[in-house]
């Protein structure tokens, strides 16, 4: 659909979010690797790609919420509370059906989200607010306000575990965001998701599924919530009742930085994979230059406002 | 006085006005005439320094005058009454006549801006309607429009722009508006009227100057110099092709039933809708705002709870729950509010062309390839430039455009059963043919066409037949040859009564075994607004029908009587005339009984006493009879 012989390659390409995000990530990679040495090392790129792993994951899931209109403050909870079931049910049973588990609850907590907000109408931002403290409060009643240590080594092992020299969790991140970025372009229900967040009105009255949809992303998000906290479950060896503690404000910056509209209908995932890029290569760059971490938090809601400024700046000059 | 030379504007890569010269004199009113996208709500607005040109020079007195900002204009003493209105809604009058001041230095002064307002108030001839002290937002869409033009009068503007002006008025208040233009007029005042309603520009305006992608087709004509075909033919630059009914299918009876819908209910405006749709008919829906006719095609499609009724798709029952399930049963459904209910504003042309088809597919993937040839042929039928569906955003197509990728949207499912909510709402007339011409191509092949329009002559036009649809009951089916605008209005005009009158009509024919009617009698012939099932035989006319009394099995009780007593007919029947009125005294036609056994005429005058109690008995206060 996105063959058009009309417009010039490049016309096109400067258009596009996902472009003009990459070169705002690669001018951030280049101020950085001309402030430190250390940016540029193998180790140091494979650590920016670890430490992306985990707010990329969530990030995808925000990102199918965000382009339906919604938003999901829950994830951050979601993954606490469903961490808390991971360590739990790894005790009684193997890994693999533990997870299973894990994620299925995830889902289950998604789906009943979903409900509230496309079948009974409700905000999703309040819904999410609701969610995110059910989740938060039952984390730490069914971990008696302990964290979980005993999480065997078998599962840091197959976080840690790498394919042709990339870390598995890395190897989920591309996957996640691979599979997202096809099914969002090519599949009918990535195209659905983009009509509902653009007019939900016009999309039921084309006949599309708008409320399964609406359900949908919610449940997709919960459980890439659940994912993300096996992984780091896997790099820590320990589940803490907090993991995730203020995670759904590093996703939706991220989403936002990608620039997709919190109205929804526009974004994609590869915006997000760079907004989470700029995001994790702030804070590292910031730790190598020695700046307190203190002003991380200015420096990344800075880049929020900037982006969607541009993005507004931008999207004014093409409809005048 | 005021003149423009060689305007360009461009939006993007568009030029939306390419060498524009215009020239307005003092004491005219002149038209700007256009398809829509001619470009001349955008000259109005370079004028009014709301947008600045590319190119060109506008001059005011002589002076060179590209205006920065609205403001400048203003203080120049060019104003522009907007199409939607620029008040402050919760501010009063008098703030709002004077708010452009605000912004000026020096101090405001209530009680003199409020004498001030009266003054201007008391000038346009409305000062006993409009209190200076009154919340804006109060008033009517006329009144604040009229407030408009007291602020550009209290800036003393000697050029004042109007864009659509009558777009929410009524006719009176219309007629109100052109005497107050006529009185600035007279004060030598130069006005420009934006406008695409003909009867209204031969009214008021002296000169026309008609746009036309973006040039200028015709300059400053005397607007008595010309008919209304001429302005039309400048309008879209050739003959527009007539809309004429010679290549229409036979009507009623040509093709087979394909959609019958039975006594539908849906919801508080649809109250009681019967109609047969057959293959290949373009059939119209006829009423006024609110008269239910939308939801009844909400309720086919899907999109309302059915409370009772029968909907019959080629004789069998059928109910969607869901537009999907309209859809793949062969259903395209076009609504009426292209920005709210139909455009997907983030997504591209195409995308927003194959919605339908993507949610009719039952792949995983969304299979937009295979509709591009199809997309194509159909684009060229309807005078769009194919390679225009390549567009990123539909906000870069005139109404017209927009409206002809929404119907090629269904038109690429080849649906069975066409519903068309108001298919040529705010589109030009050169749009308009080309979306005629389509739907009778399509009917032509077998395709059944429903339409609402709040149109009558489109309906009149474009339809077979049409069902008038008064209040949220259906009034039979009209041939559309035997309509005129006047009559389907008649047929359709809102009458709270009348599910009240059908259920008593009804339980009149059964309680004294008799056909029994209720129809306005106009000269000689009848309009039957209600007539008991399987009268048609008895009287010679049924529901809906506009018949020639001369032609109807009643005819001397109806001519002879005027619509009163009691008369045996030739054939041996006896009919009862009963004349109905509202209860302020508001003529509502004749209900008739024709008895089907023998009756004596005393036993007539004993029947009718008894009806007149039997209406009384009910306490309906909509209806009264006299005799």
């Amino acid at each position: 659909m996105s063959s058009t012989k009309s417009t010039s390659l490049l016309a096109r390409l400067s258009r596009s979010i996902e472009i003009r995000m990459l070169g705002l990530a690669l001018v951030l990679g280049l101020i950085l690797s001309l402030a430190s040495e250390y940016f540029l090392t193998t180790n140091n790129l494979l650590n920016l790609l670890d430490q992306s792993v985990v707010i990329g994951v969530v990030a995808v899931g925000m990102t199918f919420v965000i382009l339906t209109g919604g938003i999901d403050l829950s994830v951050g909870s979601v993954a606490g509370f469903t961490g808390i079931i991971l360590g739990l049910a790894m005790r009684e049973m193997p890994i693999p059906a533990a997870l299973l588990l894990a994620i299925a609850c995830g889902a289950l907590i998604g789906l009943l989200a979903g409900v509230l907000v496309a079948v009974f109408g409700l905000a999703p931002f309040v819904v999410t607010l609701g969610m995110m403290a059910i989740c938060r409060s039952l984390a730490y009643v069914i971990s008696g306000q302990q964290s979980i240590s005993d999480v065997p080594e078998s599962l840091g092992r197959l976080v840690d575990s790498s394919t042709l020299g990339v870390p598995m969790n890395v190897v989920i991140l591309i996957a996640c965001y691979a599979v997202a970025w096809v099914y969002l372009t090519w599949a009918k229900g990535g195209r659905t998701i983009y009509a509902i967040g653009s007019n939900i009105e016009a999309a039921r009255i084309a006949g599309l599924a708008a409320t399964r949809y609406r359900i949908l992303v919610y449940v997709i998000c919960s459980a890439l919530s659940t994912l993300s906290v096996a992984l780091i479950a896997g790099q820590l060896l320990s589940i803490d009742p907090l993991a995730g503690n203020g995670m759904e404000l590093d996703a939706i910056a991220a989403v936002v930085i990608g620039g997709a509209s919190l109205f929804g209908g526009r974004g994609s995932v590869i915006g997000t994979l760079m907004g989470v890029f700029i995001m994790v290569m702030i804070r590292n760059g910031m730790n190598l230059l020695g700046i307190s971490p203190f002003w991380q938090g200015a420096a990344i809601g800075s880049i929020i406002i900037g982006a969607v400024l541009i993005e507004r700046l931008m999207a004014r000059r093409t409809t005048r | 006085m005021l003149t423009t030379q060689g305007i360009i504007k461009r939006f993007g890569a568009v030029t939306v006005l390419d060498g524009i010269d215009f020239e307005l004199q003092s004491g005219e009113v002149h038209a700007l005439f256009g398809a829509n996208g001619a470009g001349k709500s955008t000259l109005s607005k370079l004028i009014a320094g709301h947008l600045q040109p590319n190119g060109g020079q506008i001059s005011l007195n002589g002076h060179a005058c590209n205006f920065r900002s609205p403001r400048e204009a203003l203080e120049a003493g060019v104003a522009m009454v907007m199409q939607e209105t620029s008040l402050a809604p919760d501010l009063p009058v008098f703030e709002n006549v004077f708010l452009p001041l605000y912004g000026s230095k020096g101090r405001a002064k209530f009680s003199e801006l409020r004498l001030k307002t009266s003054t201007i108030l008391a000038q346009l001839g409305v000062a006993d309607e409009i209190d200076p002290q009154d919340r804006t937002g109060d008033l009517s869409a006329a009144h604040r429009q009229l407030v408009e033009i007291a602020r550009a009068l209290a800036l003393n503007a000697r050029v004042i722009i109007f864009d659509e002006p009558t777009t929410s008025l009524s006719p009176s208040e219309t007629d109100k508006l052109f005497a107050v233009m006529d009185r600035l007029r007279a004060e030598g005042r130069a006005m420009i009227f934006v406008s695409h309603r003909l009867e209204e520009l031969f009214t008021i305006t002296d000169r026309v100057t008609v746009l036309r992608d973006g040039g200028v087709a015709a300059h400053g004509v005397r607007t008595a110099d010309l008919n209304q075909a001429e302005l039309i033919r400048l309008m879209i630059g050739r003959d527009v092709e007539s809309v004429s009914r010679d290549t229409l299918p036979a009507a009623e009876g040509g093709g087979e039933p394909v959609l019958a819908v039975r006594n539908l209910q849906a919801g508080a405006l649809v109250r009681d809708v019967s109609f047969t749709l057959h293959k290949g008919e373009i059939l119209g829906l006829g009423g006024l705002v609110g008269a239910g006719r939308s939801e009844t095609l909400e309720a086919i499609f899907g999109l309302r709870a059915i409370q009772h009724g029968e909907i019959r798709f080629h004789d069998k029952p059928f109910r969607a729950n869901h537009p999907l399930e309209a859809i793949r049963a062969g259903f395209g459904y076009l609504a009426e509010d292209r920005r709210a209910q139909s455009i997907l504003p983030d997504l591209s042309v195409r995308e927003n062309l194959l919605v339908a088809a993507l949610s009719a597919q039952r792949s995983l993937w969304a299979r937009y390839e295979r509709f591009r040839e199809r997309a194509a042929q159909l684009a060229i039928k309807l005078d769009l430039p194919p390679h225009r569906l390549d567009d990123e955003s539909m906000f870069s197509f005139s109404g017209g455009m927009q409206q002809k990728v929404l119907l090629m949207r269904w038109l690429l499912l080849e649906p069975e059963v066409l519903l068309l909510d108001e298919p040529t709402k705010g589109i030009d007339i050169g749009a308009r043919t080309a979306i005629y011409k389509l739907l009778r191509a399509v009917a032509a092949e077998g395709v059944s066409v429903l339409v609402v329009s709040s149109d009558f002559q489109e309906l009149i036009d474009l339809c077979d037949r049409v069902v008038p649809i008064s209040d949220g009951c259906s009034i039979g089916a009209v041939p559309a040859a035997m309509l005129d605008e006047e009559k389907l209005l008649m047929l359709a005009a809102p009458r709270s009564s009348m599910a009240d009158q059908r259920a008593w009509i009804d339980r009149m024919a059964v309680k004294y075994d008799a056909a029994v009617f209720w129809v306005i009698v106009d000269g000689d012939s009848l309009i039957c607004l209600a007539a008991s099932p399987d009268s048609a035989a008895t009287l010679g006319f049924s529901s809906g029908a506009v018949s020639l009394i001369a032609q109807t099995r009643v005819p001397q009780a109806l001519v002879q009587t005027g619509g009163r007593g009691v008369v045996g007919e030739t054939d041996g029947t006896t009919t009862l005339l009963l004349r109905v009125r509202n209860a302020r005294g508001h003529d509502l036609g004749v209900i008739g009984l024709t008895f089907k056994s023998d009756v004596s005429p005393g036993q007539v005058t004993q029947l009718r006493d008894e009806i007149a109690e039997d209406i009384a008995g009910q306490g309906n206060e909509n209806i009264l009879l006299t005799f």
